[in-house]
């Protein structure tokens, strides 16, 4: 079954800005233990954090979004969402 | 993010991998005493009182934090502004840095969505950052004059966690705001901070090793 691209359900990211305090190595951690990313993916998206500013670490509804805003920060990553 | 290059000084603590999930660190007894400090410091910042003193006030409340004291940052609003739960007042992010770092804006363009997120949120993670604080300085009364100190997976996730607040804080109030700066370069000479910078270093030393040691 496939949905429409704009479907309300699928339509909000989480991203993770570049700050100058966390560790890479805890960054890395994170995705992988919170997103349960492979290793190569997470430490890629830590990368994308690091040299570009900030990235997409996820995507879905506005209510999962917030919950994994919201554990980005309980880890201390500064982390927001908005329409993707 | 800063790359943290080990140039360790020789016999430090290192959380290691014990065995059956636990993870262990051998503190020295001064090691054992700046961390129970600078938790306990961090529990004064996150006080549920002071978390809860109102936004609106005329005039700024007084830090409550004593590192902040000690390092002559008083004067800062360490409003979190839970008395404004349930009303129609939106909730201003904490004026002092320190606590705005902890709990900044989920929504980058939208004032409102992000005063209605830190109204429902906020409280829970103060609550359980303080969790998290607690256990770490619970676990070091286990080793009063310093020693072997073993904690189980849960207590060094809460450790984890506990870490990184205090280099937060820490590095906020050392104004660290660019990748691989090293603090206190723009220091006036007599500035107190300057002090901290070595802690600074050693928490993100310690950290590393505890990510190490919890990784897979």
């Amino acid at each position: 079954m496939t949905e429409p691209f704009e479907d309300a359900e699928r339509s909000w990211t989480t991203i993770v800005w570049n700050d100058p305090i966390n560790l890479m190595s805890y960054v890395t951690y994170v995705f992988e233990t919170y997103f349960g990313y492979p290793k190569p993916k997470a430490r890629k998206l830590m990368l994308d954090v690091h040299h570009r500013g900030k990235a997409v670490v996820a995507e879905g509804s506005r209510e999962e979004m917030e919950r994994d805003v919201s554990a980005m920060h309980s880890y201390g990553l500064w982390a927001t969402l908005q329409r993707a | 993010m800063p790359f943290f290059r080990k140039d360790k000084p020789s016999v430090i603590a290192a959380f290691t991998r014990g065995p059956e999930h636990t993870v262990l660190v051998d503190l020295r007894a001064p090691e054992a005493g700046l961390l129970a400090d600078l938790l306990r410091d961090l529990l004064e910042l996150l006080d549920e009182d002071s978390l809860s003193a109102p936004s609106a006030s005329d005039a700024p409340a007084r830090s409550t934090d004593p590192l902040a004291a000690e390092l002559g940052l008083e004067d800062l609003g360490d409003d979190l502004g839970l008395g404004d739960l349930g009303s129609d007042k939106p909730v201003a992010q904490p004026q002092d840095p320190a606590l705005a770092r902890l709990f900044p804006d989920a929504y980058s363009d939208d004032p409102e969505a992000a005063a209605e997120f830190r109204r429902y949120t906020q409280s829970e993670l103060g609550a359980e950052r303080r969790r998290r604080a607690s256990v770490a300085v619970s676990s070091l009364a286990r080793v009063p004059g310093g020693g072997r100190l073993s904690l189980s997976e849960k207590e060094a996730l809460d450790w984890l966690g506990a870490l990184n607040d205090m280099r937060l804080v820490l590095g906020t109030r050392l104004e660290i705001t660019e990748d691989d700066q090293e603090p206190g370069q723009d220091f006036g000479p007599g500035d107190p901070r300057a002090a901290y910078v070595p802690v600074y270093y050693y928490l993100g030393y310690l950290q590393e090793t505890l990510v190490e040691a919890l990784s897979p």
